[in-house]
């Protein structure tokens, strides 16, 4: 202790010293021209400024932006004697400094309190608080409540779009049954001739592939959610696969009065990819021009080279899509309007189910519209393929002269299939075998001639495909060889990887038309020829 | 103590002027408009505070309290009940709400809240008085009425009156409501009084 110092001005130095060094907030003084006069370890840190720069410097031209921020106010009302509490919230900092935050200034709280002596204001205080923390945590629980309310919605609508494919899904199933069941019953029950009859085959025609269609997209999608869809990637000539969808769509459009133009240029244009998947791609796409463009209206469909790949786009005049619902084109269920799918039937799957193909694909596809009335463009781009790639035509017409006197076990529970199946076979030239059950089969194949193939369901009364395929390889001789294709009209996913696993050849869902049914023979027996 | 209709007038028309001052720099604040009520004023002996504030506030409340010290002295407070004292950091500041109604943030907000009106009622009041009065820095507690009255009533031996000041906050179309207590000795509100009586005059 120095002369002359007494003890309670010895412990205000201490105190001082604390305050200067130690505190971990920020402290600065001004006189009463709000000049600094002091500026704490604290602040030194945090603004850069040593002191001794600080010292000296009138506060408002140091910091002009508090002048900007009114602050000064705050500043004169402490010459006058009052305290002021500054918060965080709404004031955001007091003196910029940098924070743990990236272009933003550290958030702090803030008193300003003047200093009085025997009754007169001398100057200033201000004491900062960095409270960084705090806001951070606050706005991370603010973030997580926006989350978990954003997901609450999120699921709640994906609740409310499931309810609504139930109940769509329950209609669109009922209505081709409905004129299949219809037609079927007036063919029964009374004579016909033979305009009613090919009127009645054609209606029937078209609403069992409706929905055999149906239920391939939603297996396919079943398939592509479970992550189990595979492709089976190969050189596709894009053009070739167009054209053919546009094949398939054009009775539809034409029914509707829709003209449809390719332009699909000469040269086949090549890409990697799954050719019944691209098939299926450019058909939904046209398929779904064809749904909402108006009779009398045009679609165009073009192929072109893109910097990325080759690019197919649908332009179709359309009713267009507004902006609204442009972003949600391709989300599952969804469909612009309810009495729009109403008159125009779907279950909101098709464009979300391309989507995915064309992502499994590696590509990308977009939609563009100018808004309701202005059509609109769907464009894939599949993505450019490996240059040495040589392009072969798909879906070459069945070749069935490999049938011709071949013997075809069909055994299937269903008349019908078994009557399909044997009329085609005989049309090939084959010679089919047919029997309603597994141990009928087995008979056959003990008492008969020996099959080239087996073609059979799987799930039967009694014994299935399994047991029938596990009791004819039992047999040994040829029997343990015969190459057995599974037909089966439970195609869930996983099946048909559990059927390839058990043995049978080949697997393919039911309905599966006769054509396709024989060029999967004929494909088998290529192969049994070529292995032997 | 009763005052005289022209007393409890003039003690409204000044209180109004500090009201008008704090809606003001609230309005530039938060860039809402904001509009405090025309204040309604009573003088209760301390003692009796308790009874009156009792059938106003039935739960917890959150007070900004402040000393104030100088020729006139004593206790400033702006009492809010937990749910008026939420809804007005909401209405002030646009975060939307935390399950924690009154977190850090709104504790802060509230304490400037309540800084803005005891600064600028008090600051009319030394106006008017012609004094320098010097103010705490204010603080923020959240407790029952109970507690924030034995705080005031602690070491305070003298007889103490307390000015009971309604304060309705206007913004946004919601009205939040609230108390403003001035706890003044007897010579101090003499003191005001007086002044009040002699401006009133003027």
């Amino acid at each position: 202790m120095g002369p002359g110092l007494t003890v309670s001005k010895v412990r205000e130095t201490a105190m001082l010293r604390w305050l200067d060094e130690l505190s971990d907030a920020g402290i600065f003084t001004t006189d009463e021209s709000l000049v600094i006069r002091s500026w704490n370890r604290w602040m030194e840190q945090h603004s850069g400024l040593p002191a001794s720069a600080a010292i000296g410097r009138p506060l408002l031209e140091m910091y002009p932006d508090l002048v900007e921020r009114g602050f000064d106010r705050y500043y004169t009302a402490t010459l006058g004697g009052e305290v002021s509490v500054l918060s965080q919230s709404l004031h955001r900092f007091v003196i910029r400094l940098p924070g743990p935050m990236r272009n933003e200034p550290m958030p702090q709280s803030g008193r300003i309190a003047p200093l009085i002596d025997d009754g007169t204001v001398i100057g200033t205080i201000t004491v900062i608080d960095d409270v960084s923390e705090r806001v951070m945590s606050e706005r991370e629980m603010r973030r997580q409540i926006v989350a978990a309310e954003t997901a609450r919605a999120t699921a709640e609508n994906a609740l409310r779009l499931k309810d609504e494919f139930l109940a769509n899904l329950s209609h669109e199933i009922r209505t081709p049954l409905n004129a299949v069941i219809g037609w079927t019953r007036i063919l029964l029950g009374r004579p016909f001739d033979e305009a009613t009859l090919a009127r009645a085959l054609a209606v029937i025609d078209r609403n069992a592939a409706a929905q055999a269609k149906l239920i391939e997209d939603m297996l396919d999608m079943a398939r592509i959610v479970s992550g189990k869809l595979r492709l089976n990637m190969g050189p596709v000539d894009l053009t070739l696969v167009t054209r053919s969808a546009i094949d398939v769509i054009l009775p539809a459009a034409d029914a509707k009065g829709i003209t449809v133009r390719a332009r699909l240029g000469d040269a086949p244009y090549a890409i990697t990819a799954d050719a019944d998947r691209v098939q299926q791609i450019a058909w939904n796409i046209l398929s779904n021009a064809v749904k909402f463009t108006p009779s009398g209206g045009a679609i165009d469909v073009t192929i072109s080279e893109a910097p990325d790949g080759v690019r197919l786009s649908v332009k179709d005049s359309g009713e267009g899509i507004s902006q609204d619902f442009l972003p949600h084109v391709f989300e599952r269920f969804r469909q612009a309007n309810a009495s729009v799918s109403r008159t125009e039937g779907g279950l909101g799957l098709g464009l979300a189910l391309v989507q995915d193909l064309v992502h499994l694909h590696g590509g990308r596809i977009y939609v563009e519209s100018a808004g309701r009335g202005s059509g609109s463009t769907f464009t894939v781009v599949f993505p450019a393929p490996a240059k040495d790639l040589t392009v072969t035509a798909q879906r070459a017409t069945v070749d069935v002269s490999l049938l011709k006197d071949q013997h075809v076990l069909v055994v299937d529970d269903d008349a019908d299939w078994r009557d399909l199946l044997s009329i085609a076979l005989l049309h090939a030239g084959a010679k089919p075998i047919v029997a309603r059950s597994c141990s009928e089969a087995l008979d056959l194949l003990r008492s008969g001639p020996v099959p080239s193939v087996v073609v059979t369901d799987i799930a039967m009364p009694v014994e299935n495909g399994y047991a029938l395929l596990e009791k004819l390889r039992a047999m040994g001789g040829p029997m343990a060889t015969i190459p057995v294709i599974a037909v089966t009209a439970y195609a869930g996913p996983g099946q048909e990887a559990k059927a390839l696993s058990a043995g049978f050849h080949t697997f393919r869902a039911k309905p599966l038309p006769p054509e396709e049914a024989l060029g999967v023979i004929v494909e088998t027996l290529r192969h049994l020829s070529s292995t032997r | 103590m009763d005052l005289t209709p022209r007393q409890r007038d003039a003690l409204v028309e000044l209180l109004n002027i500090g009201f008008g001052r704090a809606g003001a720099s609230l309005s530039q604040l938060t860039g809402h408009r904001v509009l405090l009520d025309v204040p309604e004023v009573s003088i209760h002996p301390i003692g009796d505070l308790r009874q009156v504030l009792n059938s106003v506030f039935t739960s917890d409340v959150a007070s900004v309290h402040q000393i104030f010290a100088g020729p006139v002295a004593g206790d400033a407070l702006l009492v809010l009940d937990h749910t008026a004292a939420g809804m007005l950091k909401q209405l002030l500041t646009d975060d939307p709400p935390l399950p924690l109604r009154i977190d850090a943030s709104a504790r802060e907000v509230l304490t400037e809240v309540g800084n803005i009106l005891l600064n600028a009622c008090l600051g009319t009041f030394g106006n008017l008085l012609d004094v320098q009065v010097s103010f705490s820095v204010p603080q923020l507690n959240l407790d029952t009425l109970h507690g924030v009255l034995e705080t005031l009533m602690v070491h305070r031996e003298s007889m103490r009156y307390a000015m009971l000041v309604h304060a309705g906050f206007r913004l946004r179309d919601a009205e939040v409501r609230g108390y403003l207590v001035i706890v003044l000795s007897v010579a101090s509100l003499d003191r005001l009084i007086r002044s009040v009586e002699q401006w009133d005059r003027a």
